[in-house]
């Protein structure tokens, strides 16, 4: 930690980790749902919309903390220069939880908008776009007053600012249900394969730069190719979202072609990340954070790249759309290319925040791999269920009920990996919290 | 390549791509109205949607093939189950799914607010958008029926059965729906002439009949699925 003000990341990132456990155990019950009868007298109770909607926002609260601790912790070091204000960057995080613990209370009491992913009532959406706006300023200002500007910065500031404008495509009532999809892709599409991989790629090119010596000049350069194919394929690529919605026939086309291309920049992260690990300049002081960035730009191209390019042809879509095979892709990419971004970045700065320059990797090893078995074994179940609603109910029209009978060994094999997930979790997040020296060895 | 370059193919790549996006947009705005048919998106319609929002149904349910994966898709609902079918289902849950082993919520949702639920899913079952879900599509099933002929070799009624939707609701061997009764020995019961009779036109037969008349088959399918069920004894 070379800035005082880099301080305030930690109690992001410390505030993000048992949302994510959280989240976590919801989605045990969203698994147990499909595999098990749930009562009637419970699901009038917590159903599973309920949980579901609770799962997803948790993810989304998160790793938003785990991007804004991210910023916190990078701006500083890249502006050579102190946070504008410390206290307004507290303030931001203590209203984003209220927020978000208001919001989950409000699920279980039926206060949602209604729609996936966007549920947070229209009222606190508008806490939640004061507390952006108060974000973007903290750090906008810190970068304006250094005036040090880096192509990580712009990025970043980019990243974020892109990030908080899709928000508001999600706030209005549409009155046209394919309008209000149209739309709705803007914050999720937009969001996932836009501006979080904006923000994901400064980071990752900070981390590297970092942790291997490499030239900025170099960092930077691969940088920029990488956004700039992540922007050509994926706002165009928001077509593949399109094809069965009610939207012009041309989106199969458009969708198709751009989406086809999309893993391309995934593909060259991993190539760069790659070579900055082969011709590092510096030595391997943590191997578990190099291994957490080689994970990343690795499982971001299996869960985004290769599954998501596995149903996005829309002669293919045709068949998936809306079934588990979406389930799997979600949750491969999800975890690839964001819960992993988000802990190597918590791997990187924690020990430094807390002063410790080598750390005692064991238990965290244990954790990312746990973590990381679990999750490629629960995507591969949640894609065999989804084969299997796909060809049953869509190809041979049996009916939703007899593929979903088919699927169910295969929720309950899911489960079963969903508590090594998170047995890999708790020891992660044990472990961040608890992080010691290595013993020195003589 | 230098950084300059890198810069170039960065702020190239977004603006083509946004350029093109954008004036989709503008496009799809344009003929959205066409294909959704815009002047029959009635207040009741725009009613039903707010419904369909505030009992959060989308994450159980996808429209469209979005939202949760842990009840079926309802673009089509209307089409598949009628209209008695989704206030029967809507109103007593608890009854409908009493032999299910998944259960659906009692949200007790008013009989206004269903009737409004109802104009929203027809007009969203009129949406012409390329066709989907395919288990819905008349022409798509009837690809899939030939080929489970001339595959599997199921007689021809035995693919009417299990690609038109029969088995939504009924079930054959303990394969299928619990919501209407297992059809393993309708043979007993009904002759061919009843069943098409029944099938046609179920409230003709028993004004109390919960299942919606299935006036989307051709009558060779009928023909084809009541010879079919009548040898099930």
């Amino acid at each position: 930690m070379e800035y005082r003000s880099q301080k305030i990341a930690y109690w992001y990132f410390v505030a993000a980790l048992p949302l994510f456990v959280l989240q976590v155990f919801l989605g045990l019950y969203l698994g147990s749902s499909y595999a098990f009868t749930i009562p009637q007298e419970i699901v009038d109770v917590f159903s599973f919309a309920t949980a579901r909607s609770m799962h997803t926002n948790l993810l989304v609260l998160w790793m938003l903390l785990g991007f804004m601790g991210g910023a916190y912790y990078i701006v500083p070091e890249e502006t050579q220069s102190e946070i504008y204000s410390p206290g307004l960057a507290y303030f931001q995080l203590v209203a984003l939880l209220v927020t978000g613990v208001v919001a989950l209370i409000g699920f279980f009491f039926g206060w949602t908008q209604g729609r996936p992913l966007l549920e947070i009532p229209r009222p606190l959406d508008l806490v939640v776009v004061v507390g952006a706006l108060i974000f973007l300023f903290n750090i906008g200002m810190t970068m304006l007053k250094a005036n040090r500007w880096t192509v990580i910065q712009g990025t970043l500031l980019g990243g974020l600012v892109f990030l908080a404008l899709l928000y508001l495509f999600g706030i209005p009532f549409y009155r046209n249900e394919v309008i209000d999809w149209y739309y709705w892709w803007w914050v999720i599409h937009l969001w996932v394969e836009g501006a979080w991989e904006l923000v994901t790629g400064a980071i990752l090119a900070f981390i590297l730069m970092k942790l291997t010596g490499v030239d900025r000049h170099v960092v930077e350069k691969w940088l920029y190719v990488e956004i700039g194919l992540f922007m050509f394929t994926g706002i165009a690529g928001t077509g593949h979202h399109y094809y069965w919605i009610g939207a012009p026939r041309y989106w199969l086309w458009i969708g198709g072609i751009f989406s086809a291309l999309e893993p391309l920049p995934i593909l060259l992260m991993v190539i760069d990340t790659m070579l900055h690990v082969k011709e590092r300049k510096t030595q391997i002081v943590n191997p578990l954070v190099w291994t957490y960035a080689i994970g990343c730009a690795v499982f971001h191209m299996i869960g985004a790249g290769v599954w998501g390019f596995a149903h996005t042809l829309p002669q293919i879509n045709y068949y998936t759309h809306g079934s588990q095979v979406t389930v799997s892709h979600g949750h491969l990419a999800f975890f690839g290319a964001y819960a992993l971004l988000n802990l190597t970045t918590f791997y990187f700065a924690m020990p430094k925040l807390k002063g410790i320059e080598v750390f005692d990797d064991r238990r965290g090893k244990i954790g990312f791999w746990t973590m990381n078995v679990a999750m490629m074994i629960m995507g591969l179940t949640f894609g065999v269920a989804g084969v299997l609603q796909a060809y049953i109910e869509r190809v041979l029209g049996m009916g939703y009920m007899t593929a979903q009978s088919y699927m169910r060994l295969w929720m309950l094999v899911t489960i079963v990996a969903g508590v090594f997930f998170l047995a890999g979790l708790l020891t992660t997040v044990t472990d961040l919290l608890t992080l010691r020296p290595a013993k020195q060895e003589a | 390549m230098t950084k300059k370059t890198a810069f170039w193919i960065f702020l190239l790549g977004t603006l083509s791509s946004a350029v093109l996006f954008l004036a989709a947009t503008w496009d799809t705005h344009r003929q959205v109205e066409t294909l959704s048919n815009v002047d029959k998106l009635s207040e009741q319609v725009v009613a039903g949607k707010r419904t369909f929002e505030k009992y959060n149904c989308n994450d159980c349910h996808t429209i469209l093939g979005f939202g949760g994966y842990y009840a079926p898709d309802l673009t089509k609902v209307v089409q598949r189950i009628g209209a008695d079918g989704i206030r029967y289902r809507v109103k007593s849950p608890e009854l409908a799914f009493a032999n299910s082993w998944r259960k659906m919520p009692n949200l007790n949702v008013s009989d206004a607010e269903i009737e409004d639920l109802i104009a929203f899913f027809t007009w969203v079952g009129e949406i012409n958008n390329n066709d989907w879900p395919p288990q819905d599509s008349k022409k798509r099933l009837s690809r899939g029926e030939q080929a489970m002929v001339a595959t599997v070799g199921v007689s021809p009624g035995a693919a009417v059965f299990q690609t038109k939707g029969c088995m939504n609701c009924h079930a054959l061997n303990g394969t299928g729906g619990t919501f209407g009764p297992a059809l393993d020995t309708i043979g007993r019961e009904l002759s061919a002439a009843e069943i098409r009779t029944y099938v046609r036109d179920p409230k003709s037969v028993d004004p109390k009949s919960m299942m919606p008349a299935q006036t989307g088959l051709s009558d060779r399918e009928l023909e084809e699925v009541a010879k079919f069920l009548s040898n099930r004894k």
